[in-house]
């Protein structure tokens, strides 16, 4: 039951009969018609159980990006139905301009289309569906919210996307080239091919020269088919937020270049993330859609507030396979987290395999560290100095250990991660 | 007492103002002087002390009540004469208090208003009239009689001096005498034509005239007017209509559309919290040796950086390069980065040395 603005209108038009018949009795009269006229317009009104709602599949969507949730709404009734219909979401959803108002013969259908546009991302759900569907006169309606249960899944806005073209050109840069003169360990004989000035002598193949009329050069390829092992930390360091984002959003858009790299370049990609226990754990070996895979499974990670337990990660990851392996830790250089959970486990790892620990710096501090200006924050900027060297102490340590660290801000990290892994390839030291 | 000779002037100039004022109070006391128009105790122009002193000189016992408990207390029998003057002070309350202690005295009304006409239970409307001639009595009480008045109120029912829009002196029951001529009474206007015998006549008939001069402070909350009354009468209906109408109002705006929508939020604080808060905890412990120390040591280590000497140099090593390359002397310097330079004493000494290290590491950076 709701009423609508005709019925102040027609009480106000009440001011009229007052001016004729100046007494309290006309008020209680005209109050008793207008009474009247919303019981006959309410109980005229379409009952809502005529009406269906259903919710169109909205699918995927990325955190950022404009989509579409569409509503199919169905009149079995036998009477045309005047309704206002709210498409309600959560806030975070961004459903602006979710009422709909519109004038529905019987036996129809129709959609109506509300413009989604995501903050955030994650599993996001659709609240229920409220119909108000007015009587003849349009003063009084009768209101009534449907389950309609639906959710979107939000994915990771990738923004680091920008730096991937300029990274798969310098990849190809690689091939065939560039390991040419940097002749590592791990690089693989790809073809021979005739000698063009400027080419290396040293990769002269003079075997197959003396086969041949022309001098005949070697050329390589980077190795193919490492493998890359992803290990996101969503516990409670990674739950601050650097600048407004949190530091898992930022380490999400670092493993979702680094994937799209990796599987470009021939490499297989395992992830595991979680934080008191392993929240996802994916293979993504050989999979054409590996980016849209791994966002799918990052987009419900939510920080938590726990300690993470390393010793469950490493045995996670551990499982993927005894493989030699490029093992990216995503985890803020938070020196007592490191110390107390990650250096237990570390020289097993860094036994096997190549450790890199990516985290997102803070400017805020560098900031602080230099603000001098009034007591407050003198021992602000002695607090931050403390902080910082302390985060210096663990890098060394983490360095001396055989761990490469890279500790810049947010934004930088999914290039330099890239810029680290290209590398490595290209020096074979995957 | 300095003080006293200091003001000597200004302690006297208050002395005699308040003595002066003191005295005046004292000497003027029982001198009160009335302003209400025809008041027994006004002299002015509009006054009627002439006329209520040549009474009291003629032997007529005047006695002058100002409140209508004043006026209870004064005995009322068939030897007084009441008078009223200042009839519009009268109120419903007054007026029926004062018709109750009547009793057998002759009560004489100056220039009642048609509202205090009605409370008297007269049903007649005054008429103001200039009349420009004296008004001849034409009755037997006053016989050969005129009155001259400028402005006077005509009653049209029994009574003397008639006009031609009804009788200056009114009287419509026995017991009870209008005066619609008050000038009758006045100081200045009391010595033309017979206005003087005809007021000696009217209040004079009687051993005893009571002068009741109404206040008023005797009116209750009945006596008012109801601003109601003077609304027009569909204004109250018509607001309750618009109360309604606001009711309705609300209604409609303050009824949702469907449930409120709620956020499931994510945890996330700022990444550089426990930082400040460190900070504040060494600002609530004092603890400005640790937070000095912590200055100086960054200090070294970002000096050591900019100079590009190895990580763990010597700090003796560092200050001579510092002191090389600044042009300052070694102890200056060693005094503000070295690991044996005293602690800052209090806060202002902690902040100029953070300051200072600010200093000295631009100085490095940009010399």
């Amino acid at each position: 039951m709701a009423i609508t603005g005709r019925v102040s209108l027609l009480l106000l038009l009440g001011l009229v009969a007052v001016l004729a018949r100046p007494d309290g009795s006309t008020v209680w009269l005209w109050l008793l018609v207008v009474v009247l006229l919303v019981g006959v317009d309410l109980f005229l009104a379409p009952p809502l159980r005529w009406f269906s709602v259903e919710r169109l599949p909205a699918g995927r969507i990325r955190a950022g990006h404009h989509a579409t949730s569409t509503l199919a709404v169905g009149n079995t009734g036998s009477r045309r139905a005047s309704l206002l219909v709210r498409d309600a979401w959560q806030p975070s959803a961004g459903a602006q301009g979710n009422r709909h108002r519109l004038h529905l013969p019987p036996g129809e259908r129709v959609l109506l289309a509300t413009p989604l546009l995501p903050a955030r991302r994650g599993e996001l759900s659709a609240l229920g569906v409220t119909v108000r569907c007015f009587g003849p006169l349009g003063l009084a309606a009768r209101q009534r919210t449907l389950e309609a249960p639906a959710t979107v899944r939000v994915v990771p806005p990738f923004e680091s996307r920008k730096h991937l073209p300029s990274r798969l050109a310098r990849l190809r840069d690689l091939d065939g080239r560039s390991a040419v003169r940097i002749r590592g360990q791990g690089t693989e004989f790809d073809s021979l091919r005739e000698y063009v000035r400027g080419d290396d002598v040293r990769s002269i193949d003079w075997r197959a020269s003396a086969r041949n009329r022309n001098v005949v050069v070697r050329t390589w390829q980077p190795e193919r088919d490492r493998r890359i092992v992803l290990v996101l930390d969503s516990s409670r360091v990674s739950a601050g937020r650097v600048d407004d984002v949190p530091r898992l959003d930022s380490a999400m858009e670092a493993a979702l270049l680094l994937t799209a790299l990796a599987t470009r370049a021939g490499d297989r990609v395992d992830v595991a993330a979680g934080d008191r226990r392993v929240r996802v754990r994916l293979r993504l070996a050989g999979a054409r859609d590996a980016t849209s895979r791994l966002e799918d499974a990052l987009a419900g990670l939510h920080p938590e507030i726990a300690e993470a337990d390393w010793p469950g990660l490493a045995g996670a990851v551990q499982r993927f396979g005894r493989q030699r392996a490029l093992f990216v830790l995503l985890t803020p250089l938070e020196p007592s987290a490191v110390e107390e959970g990650l250096l237990p486990v570390l020289p097993v790892l860094v036994a096997h395999h190549r450790v890199v620990l990516a985290s997102v710096r803070d400017p805020e501090l560098e900031r602080m560290a230099v603000a001098r200006h009034g007591l407050d924050e003198v021992y602000a900027a002695a607090a931050a100095e403390q902080t910082l060297s302390r985060r210096r102490a663990t890098a060394d340590l983490l360095e001396t250990l055989g761990v490469h660290v890279i500790d810049v801000p947010a934004d930088d990290l999914p290039p330099a991660l890239a810029d680290h892994y290209l590398s490595l390839k290209a020096r074979g030291l995957l | 007492m300095r003080w006293l000779a200091r003001h000597r002037l200004w302690v006297l100039v208050v002395t005699a103002a308040v003595v002066a004022v003191a005295v005046s109070a004292w000497m003027g006391r029982h001198d009160r002087t009335y302003g209400a128009a025809l008041d027994p105790g006004n002299p002015d122009g509009d006054g009627a002390q002439a006329v209520a002193r040549v009474l009291d000189d003629q032997g007529i016992d005047v006695e002058v009540v100002r409140s209508a408990d004043e006026l209870d207390a004064a005995a009322a029998d068939a030897s007084t004469t009441i008078v009223v003057t200042s009839a519009g002070n009268l109120g419903r309350s007054t007026t029926s208090r004062l018709l109750q202690h009547q009793g057998d005295a002759d009560l004489v009304v100056v220039a009642p208003g048609p509202e205090l006409l009605g409370q008297l239970g007269i049903d007649a409307f005054p008429v103001t009239t200039h009349p420009d001639v004296p008004v001849a009595a034409g009755c037997t009480a006053y016989d050969g009689l005129a009155v001259r008045v400028d402005t006077a109120q005509a009653y049209r029912t029994e009574g003397c001096f008639r006009g031609t829009d009804g009788v200056l002196l009114a009287q419509p029951r026995a017991g009870l005498t209008l005066l619609g001529a008050p000038a009758v009474l006045g100081n200045d206007q009391v010595l033309e034509s017979d206005n003087a015998a005809v007021a000696l006549r009217l209040l004079g008939e009687r051993r005893r005239l009571v002068w009741y001069v109404p206040s008023l402070a005797d009116l209750g909350g009945a006596d008012s007017v109801s601003v109601r009354s003077l609304l027009p009468d569909w204004i109250v209906p018509g607001l309750w209509l618009l109360v309604v109408t606001g009711a309705a109002l609300v209604a409609w705006r303050g009824r949702r559309l469907g449930p409120l929508a709620s956020e499931p939020l994510p945890v996330s604080v700022k990444a550089v919290e426990t930082t400040r808060n460190l900070g504040r905890l060494y600002r609530r412990a004092g603890d400005r040796q640790h937070a000095a120390e912590t200055l100086r040591s960054a200090a070294r280590a970002r000096l050591a950086e900019r100079l590009r000497l190895p990580h763990g140099v010597p700090a003796a090593r560092l200050v001579d390069d510092v002191a090389a390359r600044t042009g300052r002397p070694p102890g200056e310097i060693d005094a503000l980065i070295g690991p044996t330079a005293y602690p800052p004493g209090d806060d202002r000494e902690l902040a100029g040395l953070a300051q200072r290290l600010i200093e000295l590491d631009r100085e490095v950076s940009h010399p």
